[in-house]
């Protein structure tokens, strides 16, 4: 196992230096540069050359690939050109966890709603209600996701006034504020992070019972005790309460959105991964067995039906900064996603490559991620690569 | 059973009719073909579902160009998609003050008249053109913030969404069905390079990558609908159809070809390509779904170079502040996001449905 | 088989009266899968069904089991078991009496294991499901121990995954399961089908031997016909979802009386009778959909008469155990026919 994990790591390393190659030769030629884009044109032409060389704007192509590849490797990313002089690594670690916070909580929502429905679904087939749920859930999956996140707006926030319009947090409670943003949003991951494993080491318990009734209760001291250490965790930091629960305020309106139509995908997902499970014989022979169909259809078929799931799930991490562009910008939410676009349409190049590539590490992590979860849960695959 | 009845007949007659038998024989074997997988693909409830919607929208890009020829939409001044303009004119009676205001809707204080009657005063009449105006006065859907008709952009609109999607399509297809037909049939070094080529097509996220090409190019629809068609083409579903293109491979017919002399590319296009056809035109349908959207969202985010879609409606929508104030200009809101979805859907609910025709284990029974 | 005598005289485990099961069709239509189908079987003893392909013989195993398809309708018809109407039990109460009264080995038994768990943890279920009171850890490996060494299998195997298994060890190990509870009868789905000859004769040879060791009451369930007439003492033969004809193997395989079984009989080469060309059996068996009237065999039939395709031929006694569905069997010769029998070729065609 871990040679094998050695190997990909090594084969993840080169394709990302491909990818990176490929992102910058598409960017470098995207026309002007920051001493066009950026300067009072009135600038004279020596300044303007001086500045390109003190830049590393100057020289050929391969050159400054060179230069760029090098210095990536060796953790400098260069200056953003639109918040010159910050440094692209501040930039993106500044918009990080923004980005993490919003999506790792949709997108866990979605996954566990999704999975619990989707196999439901594909349980009872026919009838008017499936037919109901389907059609819902592909037009939520096909839905024009700008157009939904307003109609959102237009309903919760505007209409309703339950939520903000947009941004991530109230900027007159914050103008005094002794924190960060970014202070409380890594407490606020910390925590969600934390009560999540609890509630998933408490499902692992509860599903190695045989008995029904232990099963449950260990299900309900893991819900339980994760409840009891948010509001532990929460307590004990009264001056930041206020804060967090600003940011939360903001993120309801967002990660609900973003929630439903992920939710639609997996729904759609566990439902055909469960119907071509279902077909298959250890079903018939569970059945033959006698064991009872809530068994069969948690056991033996969803238990089967969860490997293409859990593919797409950590394959779907990667793509939160795809995805956050739409949700990010409609929401005004200043994370990873909205920092992409912005830097692609102003031309804000070591920005926009430094978030693309990072959003290629991603991938690739979340790739080999796929792999191990893989070899964990399905065993025919445990043992070829454990030789 | 057509046959055998023939076979008496077929022993007496010259071989020229045997010949052409033979073409009827392989129709009518096509046409039964065709028949029992629509009697599949009929007992789908949502997949009719689906292909009413897309029918639904056909019969609306074909409105475009006949209201514009017969219709009632001949005045290009008025009803262009794209340089018309219509406002109808509202008045308003003008009063002194804002307090002596009893009617909104057709009285206006002094001051507020100003911006559009300069120089009137109170008992003066103020004529004011209505843009976005609701429904009504020969506009079906109203018109936009630019005075433009809502129907006919929707409809002219309907037209470019098809032809992207058919462009997206076919490129993904017929990129794919090569790409995976010949990565499966040398397999080796050809086929690591293309399913690398695929991981790394994958690696990219899809709508960055298309907002990067869109500063490099003048990305039109042409344009993306190829673009779209080959990063489809040669990512996932070039791996899906790789994978049914193997499964064809080891088939004994494709080792019988090869024994009676077939070329390789004799035995990719004539044997292996037709084989996996049916599950690339599946996937036709989900580029056509995902081309949809993708338009859309570029054109919302002003990043293409259309003259008219159903995003860049939403667009102009969004981008002149009709959009946050509540539903009071839904005729601005409902249409295009109704049909962007809609259209995306309908092509999705078809695709499910030949999932369920070509994959037998997704069937009910 | 030569002891059927001595078995025939004890008691009944399972009977079947007159079974009628249909499948439903969207349209409405019914396919006629299995129709009117009557059998008994007494404790020890084991019968094969045997037909072809669509004859209706895994419809009637998954009746047995109250496993048929989520279309299918049992019309009529009752299955004693052990004095127990299967047919009138609730689908609680039928999941209770699954394994322990009748277990099933399947068809294709390489798939009837989930991948993601162990053999072991695979038996261990049913036997937690349906022991009472329910096995200590102890106790059950004890059990699948016992089981692994009754069938062939190292008992080290129990914590490995199916796919660790060969085809032949996957199937020796679905018989361990299907024998986990002690069932009073075991149905087997073409057990063997799957599997290369040589393990084929092996995993009969285990069955046979289990069943004469356990005295259990097997029903075998092939098309192969040899497989049937090697270990069963009772031989019953299905046509369009009719059994046409039953009796001891032995005898059936002497002088079968229905005109099918003769000719089924005469289409499968023999090694150790007499050399003779095969006679192929001609025709296609008909649409269920709409069954031919009177006896379902008449357009394949060579002795068919009118009546044959008038009135339907009741299943009656012809000797001591040996029932038959035919009007016309005073003709099936007492040979079997050959390729240039002319008997066939002058009306045997459609």
């Amino acid at each position: 196992m871990l040679r094998f994990i050695g190997r990909r790591l090594v084969q993840m390393f080169f394709l990302f230096l491909l990818f990176l190659t490929l992102l910058f030769f598409l960017l470098d030629a995207q026309p002007g540069d920051i001493t066009s884009q950026f300067l009072d044109p009135t600038i004279p032409a020596e300044i303007r050359a001086q500045l390109a060389e003190r830049l590393g704007l100057d020289g050929s192509v391969w050159s400054r690939w060179w230069n760029y590849m090098t210095n990536f490797l060796t953790g400098n990313l260069g200056l953003s050109f639109q918040q010159y002089p910050r440094t692209v690594t501040d930039v993106i670690a500044e918009r990080i966890p923004r980005t993490l916070f919003l999506f790792t909580f949709a997108t866990l929502l979605s996954y566990v709603l999704g999975f619990a429905l989707g196999k439901r679904l594909a349980w009872r087939r026919g009838g008017f209600s499936e037919h109901a749920v389907t059609i819902s859930g592909v037009l939520l999956y096909t839905v024009f996701y700008p157009w939904f996140a307003i109609i959102m707006i237009l309903i919760f926030s505007s209409g309703l006034g339950w939520f903000p319009i947009n941004g991530f947090l109230t900027p007159e409670l914050w103008r005094n504020a002794p924190f960060t943003g970014n202070e409380v949003f890594g407490q606020m991951i910390l925590s969600l992070v934390i009560a999540g494993l609890i509630l998933v080491a408490g499902s692992y318990f509860s599903r190695r019972q045989q008995e029904r009734r232990p099963a449950q209760i260990i299900r309900l001291v893991g819900y339980g005790s994760a409840i009891l250490f948010m509001t532990i965790f929460w307590a004990l930091k009264p001056e930041m309460r206020p804060f967090a629960s600003n940011i939360l305020h903001h993120s309801i309106l967002p990660v609900v959105t973003l929630a439903l139509v992920a939710f639609a995908g997996v729904m759609l997902l566990t439902r055909g991964s469960m119907l071509e499970t279902l077909k298959e014989d250890y079903i018939l022979t569970a059945q033959a067995k006698g064991v009872p169909e809530r068994d069969i259809r948690d056991k033996h078929a969803a238990r089967n039906a969860l490997l293409p799931v859990t593919t797409s799930f950590v394959l779907g991490l990667a793509f939160i900064i795809g995805g956050g562009i739409i949700t990010e910008t409609v929401f005004s939410w200043p994370g990873m996603g909205a920092l992409l676009l912005t830097s692609i349409v102003s031309e804000d190049i070591p920005v926009a490559i430094g978030a693309l590539a990072f959003t290629g590490v991603l991938a690739l992590v979340a790739h080999l991620l796929v792999d191990i979860l893989y070899a964990v849960l399905d065993p025919r695959i445990r043992i070829q690569t454990g030789n | 059973m057509v046959t055998q009845e023939k076979r008496p007949e077929a022993e007496v007659e010259p071989v020229e009719q045997i010949v052409e038998a033979l073409w009827r024989v392989r129709l009518r074997l096509a046409w039964s073909g065709f028949k029992r997988n629509w009697k599949l693909f009929a007992e789908n409830k949502i997949g009719l579902m689906g292909l009413g919607i897309i029918i639904f929208f056909v019969l609306l890009a074909l409105a475009y160009p006949v209201m514009r020829t017969w219709g009632p939409w001949q005045d290009g001044t008025i009803y262009d998609p794209v340089i018309g303009y219509d406002a109808p004119v509202e008045d308003f009676e003008i009063v002194e003050t804002e307090a002596e205001v009893l009617d909104p809707d057709t009285q206006m204080d002094a001051f507020t008249a100003q911006l559009w009657c300069f120089g009137a005063v109170a008992g003066d009449t103020c004529s004011i053109p209505l843009q976005p105006a609701p429904p009504g006065n020969g506009h079906i859907l109203g018109t936009d913030p630019l005075g433009r008709d809502i129907a006919s952009q929707l409809t002219f609109s309907t037209r470019a969404a098809f032809m992207l999607g058919l462009i997206a399509a076919l490129v993904t297809v017929v990129v794919a069905t090569t790409v995976g037909s010949i990565a499966a049939f040398y397999g080796g070094w050809i086929d690591s390079f293309f399913m690398r080529l695929a991981d790394l097509v994958l690696l990219m996220p899809l709508i960055p990558i298309l907002i990067v090409m869109s500063g490099l190019w003048e990305v039109t629809l042409p344009r993306l609908g190829v673009l779209i068609g080959i990063l489809s083409g040669f990512g996932g579903t070039a791996i899906v159809l790789k994978s049914q293109a193997l499964s064809v491979k080891v088939k004994p017919f494709i080792d019988a070809a090869r024994v009676s002399g077939g070329s390789n590319m004799h035995l990719i296009f004539k044997h292996i390509v037709p084989n996996v056809l049916p599950l690339s035109f599946l996937y036709m349908m989900f580029t056509v779904t995902e081309a949809v959207s993708l338009e859309a969202v570029l054109s919302f985010f002003g990043l293409l170079n259309v003259n008219m879609s159903w995003g860049l409606m939403l667009q102009t929508a969004q981008t002149q502040g009709y959009l946050r104030t509540g539903l009071e200009f839904w005729w601005l809101l409902i249409p295009a996001g109704v049909a962007v979805t809609l259209l995306a859907a309908g092509f999705f609910f078809v695709g499910r449905a030949m999932d369920e025709v070509v994959n037998p284990r997704l069937r009910s029974r | 088989m030569t002891d059927t005598r001595t078995r025939s005289s004890r008691e009944s485990i399972l009977e079947v009266k007159n079974l009628v099961m249909n499948y439903e069709l969207k349209d409405g239509g019914m396919v006629s899968a299995v129709e009117d189908v009557s059998f008994e079987l007494k404790k020890g003893q084991s019968l094969g069904l045997v037909g072809e392909s669509g004859c209706g013989k895994t419809s009637v195993a998954l009746t047995l089991l109250q496993l048929q398809a989520a279309n299918a309708r049992v019309l009529g018809g009752e299955i004693n078991l052990d004095g127990i109407n299967l047919l009138e039990l609730s689908p609680e109460e039928m999941r209770q009496h699954r394994w322990t009264d009748i277990s099933m080995v399947f068809q294709g038994a390489m798939n009837s294991w989930n991948p993601v768990y162990t053999v072991g943890e695979q038996i261990r279920e049913a036997m937690d499901l349906h022991w009472d009171p329910k096995p200590t850890a102890a106790e059950a490996y004890e059990k699948i121990v016992e089981l692994f060494n009754l069938v062939g299998i190292n008992p080290e195997m129990i914590e490995r995954y199916p796919h660790e298994f060969s085809g032949g060890m996957k199937q020796r190990a679905v018989i361990a399961m299907a024998l986990s509870c002690d069932p009073k009868v075991i149905i087997a789905d073409e057990p063997t089908t799957a599997l290369d000859v040589i393990v084929q004769e092996q995993i009969l040879e285990e069955l046979k031997k289990i069943q004469d060791e356990l005295d259990m009451s097997i029903i075998y369930i092939s098309h192969d016909i040899a497989v049937i007439a090697e270990i069963t003492d009772l031989m019953g033969v299905m046509y369009a979802g009719k059994l046409v004809e039953i009796g001891p193997t032995a005898e059936l395989f002497a002088k079968p009386r229905h005109p099918y079984t003769w000719l089924i009989l005469s289409s499968t080469p023999s090694i150790t009778g007499p050399r003779r060309a095969l006679a192929p059996l001609e025709g296609e068996p008909p649409n269920l959909l709409d069954p031919p009237s009177g006896c379902r065999f008449h357009p394949r039939c060579p002795f068919a008469t009118d009546k044959c395709s008038q009135e339907e031929p009741p299943l009656s006694e012809i000797g001591e155990g040996h029932m038959i569905a035919c009007w016309n069997h005073e003709q099936v010769p007492v040979t079997l026919a050959t390729a240039e029998d002319d008997s066939r070729s002058a009306n045997g065609s459609q």
